[in-house]
């Protein structure tokens, strides 16, 4: 195949993933504000919710204390990196609620998607409040994925580049030095950034609160409602430690297994 | 075994050449050695030889067969890193076994090879060892067991000894070369040590600028350099720009020596320190200035008239003080054919 061909296909896989689920939802959510693509209101260009924004003080005062808050956090993430490189860190600095209402103007019946793939005749299935939480899944994955990328790609990163070059020389092929050499010695990294996003799923309150079905409700919510709406603080605490239990031994779980598989990638007995 | 042969390696990193078209022949079961400073090339044409950089031009044949377009693991060739690379999670038995599993080998056999190799380099009873557990001695031996284990057709060494303190590297220089001539493989090493290279080698290519500067064997090349870089870079050296009269050679200061050669003009000429001896004389021409004992030999820094000079005498002979006077002996030199870029076997062409 022809170079100038190969190096764009090659890229496609990733740079295709970044474009439509990071660069999307950004490109959705700036356009929402002036009005354009909107899940509850015709799509028309204004600066109505501009100028709500920044005559109304309420509104000015979060907005600038918003603006601290996001530029300094971004500052020391984004100064000196390439913009590709900072594309997919956007969803950590996406608070969870915006990102569960971006899934919900994407993906809610009438929502974006459904009406895009309406113009060639695919009806979507129901993904917000649906009964699989797909919706759900797809905005803790979307929050998740460039907490995951950091931690597992640094994780990489830390290994000796001799290593698979050593592999390589010794017979094995890119991928076998991958998983034999790499991935074994990533796993720390791996079991790290999973049970961190685990337990923070399991206690995951605005994204499901928005976009989850409306029976079953997770436990993060029911202790809300418990907390502040029934006054039953017992029970509150009884589903944390619940919560808590269960983190533990599934935390347990997956030691033992990433301690078996580590075995066996290693060759070990 | 094999025989390599290297036809116009190229290689650039933006624009910046780190190795300019580098030709070079090894024969079977030779050591040769790449010796130059840090920034060379010779890494780069290590690591392109194994087929872990790519080159922009050039071919590598092994065994008269072309190898530069197969992969790494496709090469057959053994390789010792700097670093050992050995891999941290896996035992020194799984270490050496690695390459044996690559090639589809039978358990039994594995075992018996790794114990093999293992018996080699001195380790038996350390297979089942992590390489964190083992010294820096041990993990480098372990690190050459898995590049010899798996009976590649050529052995690249990548600085193996640079990580080590003297004693251990003296030591494990001592095994490195007996172990390479009991197998009787190819090799290729490379280091920025001239005493390695010389200690080690049947043959030494010194690099310098992404170039092959010299080709010769330990002794060509330290007695008879032909350029400046290799006289100055094998050893200390004194350099002397001189005069040839045809049968005669006038040194800076106005001695006389006897020449073979015809030429006539300007050129240079090397004398090793211990080329030149000093005697006490009141009257001699020239001064020590420093002196500096170091065991087995003493280096004394002198100058004559305008020149200053640095002589090795034995140890055991009686020193000499700063300031004393001395005559001084040219005992032996060696005049420069200051070609640059060219081969040994090329200029002696």
């Amino acid at each position: 195949m022809k170079k100038h061909l190969t190096v764009p296909l090659l890229l496609l896989p990733g740079v295709g993933y970044l474009l439509v689920f990071f660069g999307l939802p950004l490109f959705l959510a700036v356009a929402g504000g002036f009005g354009l693509f909107t899940l509850n209101a015709e799509s028309r260009f204004t600066l109505g919710h501009y100028q709500s924004l920044f005559t109304d003080r309420a509104y000015r005062d979060s907005l600038l204390f918003t603006l601290y808050l996001a530029i300094t956090s971004t500052l020391f993430s984004f100064v000196g990196k390439a913009v590709f490189r900072a594309i997919y860190k956007i969803p950590l600095i996406v608070p969870s609620i915006v990102a569960a209402f971006l899934v919900l103007t994407l993906l809610d019946l009438g929502g974006v998607a459904s009406r895009w793939f309406g113009l060639v005749g695919v009806s979507l299935p129901k993904l917000v409040r649906d009964p699989l939480a797909i919706g759900t899944l797809i905005a803790l994955a979307w929050k998740n994925i460039p907490f995951m990328t950091l931690i597992i790609g640094g994780s990489l990163a830390s290994i000796n580049q001799d290593l698979p070059y050593a592999a390589r020389t010794l017979g094995a092929t890119p991928f076998v030095s991958f998983l034999r050499v790499q991935v074994p010695l990533a796993l720390p990294g791996i079991s790290a950034a999973t049970l961190l996003v685990f337990i923070g799923n399991m206690a995951a309150f605005a994204i499901p609160n928005l976009l989850g079905p409306v029976y079953p409700l997770p436990l993060s919510i029911h202790m809300y409602q418990n907390a502040f709406e029934l006054n039953e603080w017992g029970l509150v605490s009884a589903m944390g430690t619940f919560i808590g239990v269960v983190s533990g031994l599934v935390l347990l779980a997956y030691y033992a297994l990433t301690n078996r598989a580590q075995r066996a990638l290693e060759g070990r007995k | 075994m094999a025989t390599l042969e290297l036809k116009g390696l190229r290689k650039t990193y933006d624009r910046v050449v780190a190795l300019h078209e580098a030709t070079l022949e090894v024969s079977d079961g030779e050591f040769l050695t790449l010796l130059g400073p840090s920034g060379c090339g010779k890494t780069t044409l290590l690591r392109m030889i194994a087929g872990i950089t790519e080159r922009d031009q050039g071919e590598v044949w092994l065994s008269g067969k072309r190898i530069d377009a197969l992969p790494p693991e496709a090469r057959n060739i053994g390789m010792v890193f700097q670093s050992y690379a050995l891999f941290p999670h896996m035992t020194v038995f799984n270490n050496l076994a690695f390459g044996l599993r690559m090639r589809g080998v039978t358990k039994k056999d594995i075992k018996e090879r790794v114990q093999n190799a293992l018996h080699l380099v001195n380790l038996t009873d350390y297979a089942e060892r992590f390489p964190r557990q083992l010294s820096g001695g041990q993990q480098q031996r372990v690190a050459l067991a898995r590049a010899v284990v798996i009976e590649p057709a050529l052995l690249l060494l990548d600085e193996p000894l640079s990580n080590l303190d003297a004693k251990l590297r003296d030591q494990l220089r001592h095994d490195l070369r007996e172990l390479q001539q009991t197998l009787g493989i190819t090799s290729i090493y490379v280091t920025h040590d001239q005493s390695e290279a010389l200690a080690l080698s049947d043959r030494v290519a010194v690099m310098n600028e992404g170039r092959i500067v010299e080709l010769g064997t330990p002794h060509q090349l330290y007695q008879e350099p032909h350029s400046r870089f290799t006289a100055e870079f094998l050893g200390s050296t004194n350099l002397l720009e001189v005069e040839l009269l045809s049968g005669f050679i006038k040194l800076p200061w106005g001695d006389i020596l006897p020449y073979e050669g015809n030429q006539r003009g300007r050129a240079f000429m090397s004398v090793r320190p211990e080329e030149l001896t000093i005697v006490e004389d009141a009257r001699g021409q020239a001064t020590v200035e420093t002196v500096t004992f170091l065991g087995s030999f003493t280096h004394y820094q002198i100058r004559l008239g305008a020149h200053p000079l640095l002589v090795q005498s034995a140890g055991r002979e009686k020193t000499l003080g700063a300031g004393s006077s001395v005559r001084v002996t040219v005992t032996a030199f060696h005049v420069l054919q200051e070609v640059t870029g060219v081969s040994r076997e090329a200029v002696s062409a």
